[in-house]
């Protein structure tokens, strides 16, 4: 079991490296099926995983913390790695994380299938699949690492490749706009992350250890001072990542500049980095803290939901809406977590699936509609998608439903628990200032539809008199289609059976 | 004050390092006979030879204490002028693994014909012997003997190559030296004037117990001491000199300055700061905690506008320094140790790197470097290596770890305005080594950058790069060398 774990560590990074060492002149299709082996291979790990995990292990409610019997941690490997600084190597996996590895393993597996037959204008796909496999295995290390400093290290290890991959094979009109966007990026997010980094130090200095399962299970107390202060420290680091608003400023740039694939796996998979520490770390770690500063981080994830939607209304550029649309999901995900409520815990676990699956075919789509018209404009695009491209617009249509939370697709489930949650949120916490988060960030679903749909309007419909079809507008080729049905099949799988992730992480 | 007795063993190290100094000045004037590649590779490895025994000797000795130059005391333990213990030997194991890295990037071919094979080898172990003597001074008169034998030699190699850069670099390093140990001086006659003595540890003991007025005396009489280091390790503000220095002075030379002689400033000042001089809680620890959060910043800022690798690396050094001076505040030998080994290493490999380019390519432009991981693939990943390492980022583990322990000793002793200042430098400084590593990946170059690399550089790079790789993937060895 430890071992599966492990090779699908290990693998990706083993393949980089040996990529890298192939000659430059290994075809760009070569480089794209090796990828794709190495990737399936790490999907067939993760799902490997999944068959024997069940329950909960960080999350331990504010109240209640369950016993050590009911936590469940499966694969561990736990060895010394720097005595001198009190770091160990200690991996694991549990019911919170298992499903989030194998998103990542997915996601990256479609990208590099799609790399096959669909690559940016620059080339160079050798190092793009390399990148694309050590960002996999660093995303892999974060979701299973038990131990505070090996998150941090994971965290900072998908910094350099994803700031290559948004420099070298971002737009390639607009040269100064990507290397300013992955700049952005990726000082942001190294800001954020060393602040994190100095939350870490001072549950260190509370509590003399960086082992998640011994904080987990003897945390923090104290909900003013020092665990204030590193809980404040903690949430700021993982909000640059998640991103939350008023910290999201790198996003929009880096989403609408990175190449498609890497469009998908920043919001499909970078973006639950964020999400996942505050599950993971932040509140088992420092329980009494976080209900210090829950209310503002539900405010400030409410304020996400409506800045981001109604940025979206404004947009004109296809990726920077779909970008703008994650930071309004994410704020969802953050006020599900804030509300620390049961409801609003799962509702937020799902919900990061779902949006990583869902965001992940929306920028799958964005990218093929920017690659056929060279551009992502949506005034230069023109209307009437489905008549020029009826198939991509059917998709792109599905896709923006199962954005807006339609029932019965996978973005449903997760908002409405986040709302329940938030409804009902954990008794120490202020309910009525959580009532008004709830109206508003309802309020914000309505903005969601609305932007979605003129998205629809805009793109999809119109008289196809008035738009001439481009010269090279091929509909739905087969890569894509063969690329994009797992997340259309998971996606309306999970809407009618949500019940395939919630029972994993216990009754409702 | 009589001499009683004394370990040879503890100064072993700087007395073989002396007679192979003079060892390879005489073979070099007496024996012209020979050719010019043989002449430089006997010296080379001669001078290798006798820093590799240092390394060794300390290697072997690490965990011994031994005192030299001691006198008894009345009352308390012996005081000594030079001492040999683990501290010491993580000092001098990693100035010893510096000046064998600068020894190896001057090896024939590498090294500019125009510069004097002897003199260059005799002034290198001169400094090491000045650097030696330095981190295992205990006496403030052996600190100062300790610095100007380090200092002299470097402004030596500096003018080594006769043009009118070199000269000007040489003259500017030689007045900001002098007048730092003008300051120094200063302020140890008062630290003399105000405790009677000159041995750290006394020194140490009677401060604790001066009256209000002395106190204050006594702290100013540090501040100087504090900013004669501040010269020579180039802290902000005390920095003028150094980008100018860097930049004339042949790559080599460069090497040595940004690794040896920072390294020994920096062992003094710990030393200093260690053994008492600057006591927990004591305002002159504050003053270096202000002094690393200037420095980092303005050395990483000015970094971000530079146009040349050199100038670009001298005022990232600057950078560097201020990390360094963060744990050094605190007192914790061991981050400040670990750091400078990581400093030390990558650093050689990184200039080593920039001395294959630029002896082909003189302008020295960060442009210069454009297409080369097409071009020049190994050198290109071995740099980018070390920039990431000293930007501390994956997967340069090294760098992360020791800037992980700068934050610990710093986040231990409760100083969280300077971890707020030093998160926001490793933003800073990632820009800084970001905007080079994207120079290497730009493609397509019009003009990219290959050659053939001369042997030996090849050989230390990839040396340079696998011990990064080592102490990236153990960053434990970092912190076993000061325990």
């Amino acid at each position: 079991m430890n071992a599966i774990l492990l090779g699908i560590l290990a693998l990706p990074l083993l393949a980089a490296l040996a990529l890298w060492a192939l000659p430059i002149a290994l075809g760009d299709r070569l480089a794209a099926l090796y990828g794709a082996v190495v990737s399936g291979l790490v999907l067939v790990g993760s799902v490997l995983l999944w068959q024997r995990t069940e329950g909960w292990f960080a999350y331990s409610g504010v109240q209640q913390r369950l016993g050590d019997s009911m936590r469940p941690l499966a694969a561990v490997t736990d060895g010394p790695w720097i005595p001198p600084l009190g770091v160990r190597f200690h991996i694991g996996v549990d019911s919170i994380s298992v499903p989030l590895i194998v998103l990542t393993a997915l996601l990256t597996f479609l990208c590099c299938i799609y790399s096959l037959k669909i690559t940016p204008r620059i080339g160079r796909m050798r190092s793009l699949i390399a990148l694309l496999l050590v960002i996999e295995a660093g995303v892999i290390g974060a979701f299973s690492a038990m131990d505070l400093v090996l998150f941090f290290v994971c965290f900072e290890i998908v910094l350099i490749p994803m700031w290559l991959i948004i420099d070298i094979w971002g737009d390639d009109h607009d040269r100064a706009g990507r290397k300013r966007a992955a700049t952005t990026f990726v000082l942001m997010t190294v800001f954020g992350s060393a602040l994190m980094l100095l939350g870490f130090l001072l549950v260190y200095r509370q509590a003399g250890t960086f082992d998640l399962v011994q904080l987990t299970n003897s945390p923090v107390l104290g909900g003013h001072g020092v665990p204030l202060a590193a809980a404040l420290l903690i949430a700021v680091g993982l909000a640059v990542k998640v991103p939350l608003w008023p910290l999201h400023i790198w996003l929009p740039d880096a989403h609408a500049k990175a190449p498609t694939v890497g469009s998908v796996i920043l919001a499909g998979v970078l973006l639950k980095l964020g999400t996942y520490g505050l599950i993971r770390i932040l509140v088992p770690v420092l329980p009494d803290a976080t209900v210090t500063i829950a209310p503002y981080l539900a405010g400030f994830s409410t304020v996400a939901i409506i800045a981001g939607s109604l940025a979206c209304l404004g947009q004109t550029d296809v990726k920077r809406l779909i970008a703008y649309s994650s930071v309004g999901h994410m704020g969802f995900i953050g006020l599900g977590i804030a509300s620390l409520s049961e409801a609003g815990m799962q509702g937020a676990l799902f919900a990061n699936i779902a949006h990583g699956i869902i965001t992940g075919l929306l920028f799958f789509l964005a990218g093929a509609i920017k690659d056929r018209h060279d551009t992502s404009d949506l005034r230069t695009i023109g209307r009437a998608l489905y008549a020029r491209l009826p198939r991509i617009g059917a998709l792109l249509t599905f896709a923006c439903l199962a954005s807006l939370g339609l029932p019965g697709l996978a973005g449903f489930w997760g908002e409405m628990l986040i709302l329940l949650g938030a409804y009902n949120p954990a008794d120490s916490l202020p309910r009525a200032t959580y009532l008004v988060f709830m109206v508003i960030a309802g309020l914000g679903t309505v903005l969601t539809a609305a932007y979605f749909l003129r998205l629809i309007r805009n793109l999809c419909q119109g008289d196809p008199a008035d738009n001439p079809a481009s010269a090279f507008a091929v509909d739905l080729s087969r890569i894509e289609l063969i690329t994009w049905s797992p997340l259309v099949v998971l996606t309306v799988l999970l809407g009618v059976w949500p019940g395939l992730l919630l029972a994993q992480w216990g009754n409702l | 004050m009589t001499l009683t007795w004394t370990d040879w063993q503890a100064i072993a190290v700087p007395l073989v390092l002396a007679i192979g100094a003079v060892a390879v000045l005489l073979i070099d004037a007496f024996w012209r006979s020979s050719t010019a590649q043989l002449r430089h590779t006997v010296v080379t490895l001669l001078t290798g030879a006798v820093i590799l025994f240092g390394i060794v000797f300390v290697w072997a000795q690490r965990d011994d204490f031994k005192p030299a130059f001691c006198r008894p005391v009345t009352e308390g333990p012996a005081e000594c002028s030079l001492v040999f213990e683990p501290l010491t030997a993580g000092l001098w194991g990693v100035l010893l693994i510096g000046g064998l890295g600068v020894v190896g990037l001057s090896a024939y071919r590498l090294l500019s014909a125009d510069i004097p094979v002897g003199e260059y080898h005799f002034l290198l172990l001169s400094a090491l012997v000045g650097a030696t003597t330095l981190a295992g001074a205990r006496d403030l008169a052996t600190v100062v003997i300790g610095l100007e034998v380090v200092s002299l030699p470097s402004f030596a190699l500096v003018a080594l190559r006769r043009d009118r850069r070199g000269s000007e670099a040489a003259m500017k390093a030689f007045l900001v030296s002098v007048l730092s140990t003008a300051v120094m001086l200063f302020g140890i006659s008062y630290l003399y004037g105000v405790t009677g003595s000159l041995h750290l540890t006394t020194i140490a003991n009677r401060l604790n117990g001066l009256d209000a007025n002395l106190e204050r005396v006594a702290f100013a009489a540090g501040l100087f001491v504090i900013v004669g280091f501040g010269f020579k390790i180039a802290a902000v503000p005390f920095h003028a000199w150094l980008p100018d220095t860097y930049v004339g002075a042949p790559v080599e030379v460069t090497a040595f300055l940004a690794v040896v002689s920072k390294s020994a400033g920096v062992a003094g000042l710990l030393v200093l700061v260690v053994t008492g001089l600057a006591p927990d809680g004591s305002d002159l620890r504050l003053v270096i905690a202000i002094l690393a959060a200037v420095t980092m910043t303005v050395g990483n800022l000015a970094a971000l506008r530079q146009r040349e690798a050199v100038r670009l690396l001298a005022w990232s050094s600057i950078g560097q320094v201020g990390f360094l001076l963060a744990p050094l505040a605190v007192g914790d030998a061991q981050a400040v140790v670990g750091y400078l080994a990581a400093y030390v290493i990558v650093t050689l490999g990184a200039f080593g790197a920039v001395a294959v380019v630029q002896r082909h390519r003189p302008s020295g432009l960060l442009s210069d470097y454009r297409g080369m991981v097409r071009s020049e693939p190994g050198l290109a990943v071995a740099l980018i290596f070390f920039l990431v390492v000293l930007a501390g980022l994956p997967p340069g583990l090294a760098g992360l770890f020791t800037k992980f322990a700068a934050f610990q000793s710093v986040i231990d002793a409760h100083l969280g305005w300077l971890a707020i200042v030093m998160a926001i430098n490793v933003m800073i400084g990632l820009a800084v080594y970001l905007r080079w590593v994207a120079e290497l990946f730009l493609l397509p170059a019009d003009d990219p950058f290959s050659v053939d690399i001369e042997t030996p550089a090849v050989v230390m790079v990839s040396l340079f790069t696998a011990a990064a790789v080592v102490v990236s993937v153990l960053p434990s060895t970092l912190f076993a060398l000061a325990t």
